[in-house]
């Protein structure tokens, strides 16, 4: 079972900032605003999975699918396999 | 009928008028046949293509929709057959001449041998992006009427930019009350776009074709060399940037917003920031529909990493035309990418660029230098006189000097200082704008913007004379 969306927020949070090296707001822009890049997004996502314990299948994505916390929480819950 | 042509001016005064007079319900049929009209004009024996690329969205979109099961099968059938439509009309000629063996340099006499719907690369790649958007669920089909519009839309048909369905689909309802600001940031767009075309790119190509002809570039000193180098990048960024700026303008007049496609380019910090900021929209494009599924599939593993980094861009140069120095220039740009990625793995913690200050400004520099010496197969009109032109570069110090006229050596500099403060430009522009909100009939209003405006149109004007095509509309 894929865990809820507040789990996902948090590890959504802190995977984003420990990618960029910041704190990251929930509706901060990330990959539209140039904060990363697509293979920072593939970096992301497996970030995402070692958290969260799952398996995110990327190839149906697209880099603005993580554009910020909201957007990668209705991702994983839309996508997200246990 | 070209963007900067009176004929177009005309026909774009009318079509606005009337878009604002008539009743809402009429606005759709009114763009639908100006567009169609429009595109008509430029070549009237490909008229149908549009239609024919819609045509096969909906039939594909409606069969994923009808058989769930058969849908990724719908789904690549009619990108197969899309791909086929623009191979066909592109590049046939291209690869029958690379199997035969006689290929020669970038386009020049291959795109005359070969009758070419103009905007083709544009909206079959929309239509590409279209299928796999509705294939993943982010865009429902709409009626076939709606999905005609979006492929004949005239604002950015010729030449982009290119447009996601979820940008610009809930646009055409066609439904906003009239604005003022509409016709201010219409017309801010279509006179700056005007004189960057008809005045800064135009007067720069006259020099950089005399550069590039047939015998020139092989007498060229270092020193003129560079300067026609990057005279070519200076006029093919005013250019691309001249006709985005009509076709955004052109989007604006009637309250659509199409995306942008440029941000000062050569102030990018790095190869990569380079793609961020030219032609924005062909790089999304390329992330959202290649380079990001085949990296994900590979989970950005190195090796298919740099190899897709490079054949990706290799494809991107053949977008622009079927040419061997098209190719050259994106492998080119696919390597400077590769070794960018190389050295911030290498690195490691933070990007490359922001390691050190210093780096910082080495990144800069060497970014604008590659961009520089790429640009040159892109121009050339063979890989012989690209070489030739790279050699006259890195090899003719002290020689022969003054093939040019001093006005081409103040005038390219000129633009390239121009190109140094644009941003700084354009932040007071923004707080100028900015300041003058609400303030109803501001000096800035009544008085800046219109002089402006006649100002940029005598410019447009007293340049008619000079060719006028837009590099890109060859794409």
């Amino acid at each position: 079972m894929l865990p809820d969306a507040e789990t996902i927020r948090k590890a959504a949070r802190a995977a984003a900032s420990e990618l960029t090296g910041k704190a990251v707001r929930d509706e901060q822009k990330l990959v539209s605003s140039g904060l990363i890049d697509s293979l920072a997004v593939l970096k992301l996502i497996s970030l995402l999975e070692k958290k969260l314990q799952i398996s995110i299948p990327p190839e149906t994505l697209q880099p603005e699918d993580f554009d910020d916390v909201n957007l990668i929480v209705e991702t994983i819950e839309r996508v997200g396999r246990d | 009928m070209a963007f900067n042509s009176l004929a177009y001016l005309a026909f774009l005064s009318v079509v606005v008028t009337l878009y604002w007079l008539v009743p809402v319900r009429l606005r759709g049929g009114l763009v639908f046949a100006a567009s169609v009209a429009f595109y008509a004009l430029w070549n009237v024996v490909f008229a149908w293509l549009p239609l024919l690329i819609a045509a096969i969205v909906f039939a594909c979109g409606k069969l994923m929709a009808g058989q769930a099961h058969a849908a990724k099968r719908w789904a690549a059938g009619g990108i197969a057959f899309l791909l086929a439509l623009l191979i066909a009309f592109k590049y046939r000629i291209f690869l029958f001449d690379m199997f035969a063996g006689s290929a020669g340099g970038n386009g020049g006499s291959l795109t005359a041998r070969v009758i070419f719907p103009v905007g083709i690369s544009f909206y079959t790649f929309e239509a590409i992006a279209f299928l796999v958007d509705v294939r993943q669920g982010r865009v429902k089909m709409p009626g076939f009427v709606r999905l005609c519009l979006f492929f004949y839309f005239w604002p950015n048909i010729l030449s982009g930019p290119i447009v996601r369905a979820r940008e610009l689909m809930p646009q055409l309802e066609l439904n906003k009350p009239f604005e003022p600001r509409f016709v201010f940031e219409g017309l801010d767009r279509m006179v700056w776009g005007l004189v960057q075309k008809n005045v800064i790119a135009n007067l720069l190509g006259i020099w950089v074709d005399r550069g590039f002809s047939a015998e020139l570039p092989e007498r060229l000193s270092a020193l003129d060399g560079w300067f026609v180098a990057i005279a070519f990048g200076l006029q093919i960024y005013f250019d691309f940037a001249g006709y985005t700026n009509m076709a955004i303008g052109a989007g604006r007049l009637i309250g659509v917003t199409l995306p942008e496609n440029f941000r000062q380019p050569y102030h990018a910090a790095t190869p990569a920031d380079f793609w961020n900021r030219w032609h924005m929209t062909l790089s999304r494009w390329i992330r959202d529909y290649l380079f990001f599924p085949i990296n994900a599939r590979w989970k950005g593993a190195p090796g298919p990493l740099y190899a897709s980094l490079i054949g990706v861009m290799a494809l991107v140069g053949l977008w622009h035309g079927a040419g061997w120095g098209f190719l050259l220039w994106g492998t080119l740009h696919g390597m400077y990418l590769a070794g960018y990625r190389a050295y911030e793995s290498f690195k490691q913690g933070g990007t490359a660029a922001s390691a050190r200050s210093w780096h910082s400004w080495l990144w800069r520099a060497a970014t604008l230098v590659a961009v520089v010496l790429a640009w040159v197969p892109f121009r050339a009109p063979s890989l012989s006189s690209a070489t030739a032109m790279w050699s006259a570069m890195f090899s003719h110090f002290g020689g022969e000097q003054a093939k040019f006229s001093g006005l081409f050596y103040g005038f390219t500099m000129v633009v390239a200082l121009f190109c140094a403060i644009e941003p700084a430009l354009m932040n007071v522009l923004a707080e100028a704008e900015e300041a003058s909100e609400g303030e109803g009939l501001s000096l800035f209003r009544i008085v800046v913007r219109p002089v402006a405006y006649l100002f940029g149109f005598f410019l447009f004007l007293l340049f008619d004379q000079n060719y006028s095509q837009f590099i890109y509309s060859q794409f």
